[in-house]
């Protein structure tokens, strides 16, 4: 799906949200690195421990990968370590853009 | 001599490190006993250990009720689902059941499964000298590295039983910094430091903690159940295994893996460990390179089939007995402690993984022959069979328990 098409598809999404859901689906492709998930669509709905089943230590990486784009402004370790059970449990894309993307406005690199 | 009263859960791959230790013990001539519920348990103690059978408060429709709902569960739902509804409700259950069990027995210590919560509660109330066994190492492994919110639960979880069992507040173990899952005396680990993300001079481990290898020891099923000539000289040998409680869910995983294997037959025979009707079409059309069988003596197997690889779900169990020969795997996490362990034997470089739930044949066979091919997994699990082996296994484990009754 290409930028354009995540726009269409979803209205409700800011460009910002749609900008970061594209990176972020790009980074959880690269960390999990399997052929099923080059093909599976990602969106805000999708989930991190039914759709994606990503392990523990892939959140490690995917951290990694979050600093490197996104610097000091987006605290993921601090967001993942607030999450109480069951929002860990139900956990979705759209948390973590929606999170990312609420960081960068705050830290005025929206643009 | 010393009295052990051993505590396990009614879940077979905790009960066989204990009953490893306890033979040992009982060989060494101590008085030893195992508690649990002998519905699942009667069958995995060996005859020379007693089993004092704990009251059966779920029945078999009930277990199998709660089987088939952890089946369909994956990731922290399925952690949150073990804690609220199978170990805390046993926790109740062995709190208020062991107490004329330990004034019948009066051992000198009783060795506490890590997840025999009731029983961990129990001790310390009486001022009882208790141990841990932990037979998985993920609890030690910084599971939740990333989830602090998880741990946070975990612990709030075990305080509130606690409370729950009328422990006064300052009488509780978070009050003196201490956990029910870790006893502070003696807390004995079924692996090796080496497995551990973070070695242990790094990061600081509970109290008491201890690496005891693997204590696998006497098995119900005699090594004679199993066509010892069907094995290859020329070929390599293959184990797949999804171990004793996860089998039932695997059947496409099974049948994906016998397909996988079944294209390298040329070069490979393989044990496919699986329930009737997984995969006996293929076996029956390859019966010189596939063997199904419900149940193998996995031990015998890894000592005198000599097995290259074994394919396994990452249960701890098979994986320490794997690797305490040297052999290495491709591992299939499922669920629970299973991706930790799974990541142990990837980061050590003794196997590979793949996705229990979206890998096919090719991949599977693909993974096999990569473990097969580059000499770095033998290797590497071949080091950790030399850590295994200092470790000490059962007879490490009797040791340390031996110094606590002297």
């Amino acid at each position: 799906m290409t930028p354009q098409e995540t726009l269409q598809a979803d209205p409700e999404l800011s460009a910002l949200e749609a900008r970061v859901l594209d990176e972020v689906a790009a980074m959880l492709r690269e960390v999990i690195g399997e052929e099923y998930v080059a093909n599976m669509e990602i969106t805000m709905d999708t989930s991190f421990a039914e759709d994606l089943e990503l392990e523990s230590i892939e959140f490690v990486t995917l951290s990694a990968q979050m600093r490197d784009r996104y610097g000091e402004s987006v605290d993921f370790v601090g967001f993942l370590a607030e999450l109480d059970v069951d929002r860990v449990i139900a956990m979705r894309v759209g948390d973590v853009v929606r999170f990312i993307a609420a960081s960068l406005a705050e830290a005025g690199q929206a643009h | 001599m010393g009295r052990v009263l051993f505590v396990v859960p009614p879940l077979t791959g905790h009960v066989n490190p204990a009953v490893g230790i306890a033979g040992e013990l009982a060989c060494r001539g101590h008085e030893v006993a195992v508690a649990g519920h002998a519905s699942v348990v009667g069958a995995l103690v060996p005859d020379q250990v007693p089993l004092v059978g704990l009251p059966e408060r779920v029945t078999p429709q009930e277990r199998a009720e709660l089987e088939a709902r952890a089946r369909n569960l994956r990731g922290p739902a399925s952690l949150k689902f073990l804690w609220e509804d199978f170990l805390i409700p046993l926790g109740r259950e062995m709190a208020a059941e062991l107490g004329p069990v330990l004034d019948q027995v009066r051992p000198d210590l009783v060795v506490v499964d890590q997840q025999a919560i009731g029983a961990a509660l129990l001790a310390r109330r009486r001022g009882q000298r208790w141990a841990t066994l932990a037979t998985t190492s993920a609890e030690f492994d910084e599971p939740f590295a990333m989830m602090a919110g998880v741990e946070r639960w975990v612990r709030d979880l075990l305080d509130r039983f606690e409370a729950e069992m009328g422990v006064p507040p300052p009488e509780r173990a978070a009050a003196s910094g201490a956990d029910l899952r870790f006893s502070e005396t003696l807390t004995m680990v079924c692996s090796v430091p080496g497995l551990l993300r973070t070695p242990p001079e790094q990061r600081r481990l509970p109290p008491g903690t201890i690496f005891i290898g693997s204590p696998a020891g006497l098995r119900r099923l005699p090594a004679t159940d199993f066509p010892w000539d069907w094995l290859d000289a020329d070929r390599a040998r293959l184990l797949v295994s999804l171990g004793t409680v996860t089998r039932e869910a695997g059947s496409r995983f099974l049948r994906a893996a016998a397909e996988g294997v079944l294209t390298l037959a040329d070069r490979l025979q393989t044990v496919l460990v699986a329930p009737p009707g997984v995969a006996d079409d293929l076996a029956a059309a390859a019966p010189a390179d596939l063997l199904v069988r419900p149940m193998v003596p996995q031990l015998e197997l890894l000592r005198r089939g000599r097995l290259e690889a074994i394919v396994s779900h990452a249960g701890n169990n098979t994986v320490c007995e794997a690797l305490s020969h040297g052999v290495p795997l491709v591992v299939a996490p499922i669920r629970d402690d299973q991706p930790i362990i799974a990541e142990q034997v990837v980061r050590a470089g003794a196997g590979l993984r793949v996705k229990f739930g979206r890998v096919n044949a090719a991949g599977i066979a693909a993974a096999v022959t990569t473990v097969l091919d580059e000499p770095g997994y033998r290797a590497a699990a071949q080091r950790l069979r030399a850590e295994f082996a200092a470790a000490g296994g059962a007879a490490g484990a009797a040791d340390h328990i031996e110094k606590l009754l002297a």
